[in-house]
């Protein structure tokens, strides 16, 4: 019975010869695939990586940026509303001197306030809208717009009261009638006066 | 090395790829799938038991796996097993090697791969049924099954009828 089982078992016959040249071409693939794999794994491990790192420090720029603002914004403030402030001052003084000295030099305006002095019930412009200091509109009297002007780069614009104010200043102090709200206009009066002799 | 290593073993796994595979063309397919595996896994060969079993054990597989990719194996309803005995197949015996490989080449392939693993490779039926896929059961059916044919393809060639 283990005849049979011996025989089948030992059983060996040559193989085709070109078994041989199919392995051997195989391996020789196997090889090159092996190798070209290996290259292909390197290049795709350092793709892989470069690509996480680019997209690590997209996401790490973002979130830091996004962290970031609040402390930026708080540390900012200061300088920036600062700069902001001395923009709207810079422009609140410069419209301030544009519309006072455009009020001032007009002629129009002079003869509206002059006109208005000598005959109240003429029905001019009463008020002028000037920018303040924060630049907000501001209504003021042609005749304050002609006795103040307000100073050069200062903040918030101190109005420097002209010549005539000062005029009025020294006609107070030299007088010896002390000066009331009933006797202010009588006094200034006389010393117009006085002054229109003097220069005659 | 590679060529002598199979200069050294390619006619006697080549006996084992005709057992199992009667095509030739799918022989010459598995000696070179088997070799290269062998190539390749080389360094897994721990030294226990025979550098031969190591390879025939190898090439034993791919020969199932590669008509396993061709024939599905069912498992099969239990039939009472070893019905046939051995001994009904003893007519092998003073055969020639080539004829008991064509007789036992008559087998379906599943009945084919059961015999082989089991009567001439000394496989166990567990065995079988893990390299197969199927139950222990199914294996021993398929053994008695594979015998059964034997033993009418035996009795047809030579007219031995008798048996014990």
């Amino acid at each position: 019975m283990q005849g049979f089982k011996n025989k089948l078992y030992q059983y060996e016959t040559p193989p085709p010869e070109e078994i041989w040249d199919h392995i051997a071409d195989e391996l020789t693939n196997e090889k090159v695939i092996a190798m070209h794999g290996h290259r292909k794994n390197k290049f795709l491990f350092y793709g892989v990586t470069a690509a996480a790192s680019i997209v690590i420090i997209f996401f790490g720029s973002v979130f830091f940026k996004k962290n970031s603002s609040p402390i930026t914004t708080a540390k900012r403030p200061a300088a920036k509303e600062n700069q902001l402030l001395a923009e709207k001052i810079k422009d609140s003084i410069t419209l301030n001197q544009k519309i006072l000295k455009s009020i001032i030099n007009n002629p129009q305006e002079k003869r509206e306030i002059v006109s208005k002095e000598s005959n109240p019930n003429i029905n001019t412009k009463k008020y002028l809208t000037v920018a303040g200091p924060e630049g907000q509109p501001i209504k003021i009297s042609p005749k304050v717009a002609t006795l103040i002007i307000s100073a050069d780069n200062e903040y918030p614009p101190k109005p420097v009261w002209s010549k005539e104010i000062r005029k009025w200043q020294k006609i107070m102090l030299s007088s010896t009638t002390p000066p009331t709200s009933a006797n202010f206009v009588d006094m200034v009066q006389l010393a117009a006066n006085k002054e229109i002799m003097d220069n005659d | 090395m590679q060529k002598l290593l199979y200069d050294r073993f390619s006619s006697k796994m080549y006996g084992v790829c005709l057992r199992y595979i009667e095509n030739p063309e799918d022989a010459n397919d598995v000696m070179q799938e088997g070799f290269i595996k062998v190539y390749k896994n080389l360094s897994k060969f721990r030294g226990e038991g025979s550098f031969e079993g190591w390879i025939r054990r190898i090439f034993i597989h791919t020969s199932i796996e590669h008509y396993r990719k061709k024939v599905k194996l069912f498992n099969v309803t239990e039939v009472a097993e070893n019905t046939i005995e051995d001994d009904n197949l003893s007519a092998l015996d003073s055969l020639a090697v080539k004829d008991i490989l064509s007789i036992v080449n008559e087998l379906t392939p599943g009945y084919k791969a059961v015999f082989n693993m089991h009567v001439i490779e000394g496989y166990s039926h567990k065995e079988i049924s893990q390299v197969l896929g199927i139950t222990e059961g199914t294996s021993k059916s398929q053994l008695a099954r594979a015998k059964g044919v034997l033993k009418k393809i035996i009795e047809k060639r030579f007219g031995q009828t008798e048996s014990k």
